[in-house]
């Protein structure tokens, strides 16, 4: 059953789905928004009394905590196990809930997608014998096939990620804010956008809006991402592209784009890859291009406080974020300025835990 | 354009990470499961406190007061067998976490 959408967001299939991941939702903000500062706190208390006694030694100056120490005493205290416990069985409820719900109009989306394709083939693009290699296919945030291997994947992510976000995403509020932030070169010259690792294109349609001129294309590895995104620009009116590609080799030519934007693209491709989409970006941005990334901190300069290096590195673990430590670990804006790229701070955004990086190719 | 995307097939059940064994954070396993078991009865009650909010929304719209024909209401026999099975799903849900880590280690569960 379509029981039609709220806004931009699809409603699921029944009442009772709906309040159950209702639930979820305000179980989710509970868990993160109140449990996790509680859970930080009294981790953090555990740690500085483990130090004062000896039983941890206190870091040098310049130096951080080893990470197994903070785990070690953060186990300690009752609360995180069942913080753990708590984040981890939202996150389950939340995929499987969903699932199950947009299964039951499974003939209907995946027959809207096919529609879209039909009325509009030019805005999609994609290899049918396509492969996404090994490290694409994880199931990230333990999403059920994750971005490559579930056809309903796009459905899916989105009213998945409206309970991730709490409630304060489900009009794309963060997207819009983000697209919005995105920083212009300084010429103001603005003839191709890409959005890189675009998802569902949820800031792809408002670059369009707010580049009307300008010719947008969406990238991501995901085709049942890119198929839903195509779908719900053409809903929309969108005359956006959406193409099916690894970031690393997105087969552009050289200096094609004026403006790239990267939202949370980076701590899910390993260190490795993260140099290539770099490279990459650098080439098929044109000279005093701009490339707007918005992404987790990086904990290089031992910037990132205890709780958060717990959670982050729970994360990794728990909700099948295997590529985030290591990011998280880098000397991202080094690594930025060795490609090649001018790299500046970025406008503040509403989410205070990313940060904002704005990187210019050299006129 | 793809034409061979009306062939692709939705598969009923997807996921290792929502599938399999889940994950252990307690020494005990029982508090694992106990605090999935809440989550999930915690769901359900809500999700039936919420349908009852609508449906009273929906009725007292139309002028109609159910509760003493709730309390007089009897079921038929096929009735009675939906919404039995309704309720063997209710209960699995809730206690399910106890059979998929009925053990600490999960190496050793039985093969059932």
């Amino acid at each position: 059953m379509d029981r039609g959408h709220i806004g931009v967001l699809p409603r699921p299939t029944r009442l009772a789905d709906e309040s159950y991941l209702e639930f979820v939702t305000s179980f989710r903000k509970f868990a993160i928004q109140k449990g996790f500062p509680v859970m930080a706190a009294n981790g953090e208390a555990a740690l500085g009394k483990a130090i004062e006694k000896g039983e941890v030694s206190a870091p040098e100056e310049g130096d951080e905590l080893e990470l197994d120490e903070i785990k070690k005493v953060f186990a300690k205290v009752p609360f995180t196990p069942t913080w753990q416990r708590f984040v981890r069985s939202q996150q389950e409820m939340m995929w499987r809930g969903t699932r199950k719900s947009f299964l039951r109009n499974a003939d209907k989306i995946m027959a809207d997608m096919d529609a879209a394709e039909k009325s509009h083939p030019d805005n999609i693009h994609y290899d049918p014998a396509f492969e996404p290699p090994k490290y694409t296919r994880c199931e990230i945030h333990c999403q059920p096939g994750g971005y490559t291997d579930d056809p309903l994947g796009g459905a899916v992510f989105h009213y998945g990620t409206k309970i991730f976000y709490e409630g304060f995403n489900d009009q794309d509020e963060l997207h819009i804010e983000l697209a919005e932030k995105a920083t212009k070169p300084a010429d103001g010259s603005v003839n191709r956008i890409l959005d890189l690792g675009c998802s569902i294109g949820q800031s792809t349609t408002v670059l369009k809006d707010l580049y009307p001129d300008a010719e947008v294309w969406g990238l991501d590895v995901g085709l049942p991402l890119i198929r839903y995104a195509h779908m719900r620009a053409v809903q929309r009116e969108k005359d956006v592209h959406f193409k099916q590609a690894l970031a690393e080799d997105s087969g552009y030519p050289d200096a094609h784009f004026d403006m790239v934007h990267a939202y949370i693209l980076f701590h899910e491709v390993p260190v490795k890859k993260m140099k290539e989409i770099l490279a990459e970006v650098f080439r098929v941005l044109r000279p005093g291009g701009v490339f707007s990334i918005f992404e987790f901190p990086n904990n290089d300069k031992g910037q990132v406080p205890p709780g958060y290096r717990f959670m982050i590195d729970n994360d990794s673990r728990d909700n099948c974020e295997p590529y985030s430590p290591a990011f998280v670990a880098s000397d991202f804006k080094g690594i930025l300025k060795t490609t090649g790229f001018a790299v500046q701070q970025g406008p503040a955004v509403s989410n205070e835990f990313l940060q904002s990086l704005v990187a210019t190719k050299p006129a | 354009m793809n034409d061979e995307s009306r062939k692709i097939e939705v598969p009923e059940e997807l996921g290792d990470e929502i599938g399999g064994n889940g994950r252990v954070y307690f020494e005990n396993v029982v508090i694992d499961n106990m605090l999935d078991a809440l989550l999930e009865l915690s769901a359900t009650v809500w999700t039936h406190h919420d349908r009852v909010i609508v449906l009273e929304k929906i009725l007292a719209s139309k002028g109609i007061d159910v509760s003493e024909e709730i309390e007089a209401h009897l079921p038929d026999e096929e009735e009675v067998a939906a919404r039995a099975a309704e309720r063997d799903a209710f209960v699995e849900r809730v206690f399910g976490a106890f059979l998929r880590r009925p053990t600490h280690d999960l190496t050793e569960k039985a093969d059932i």
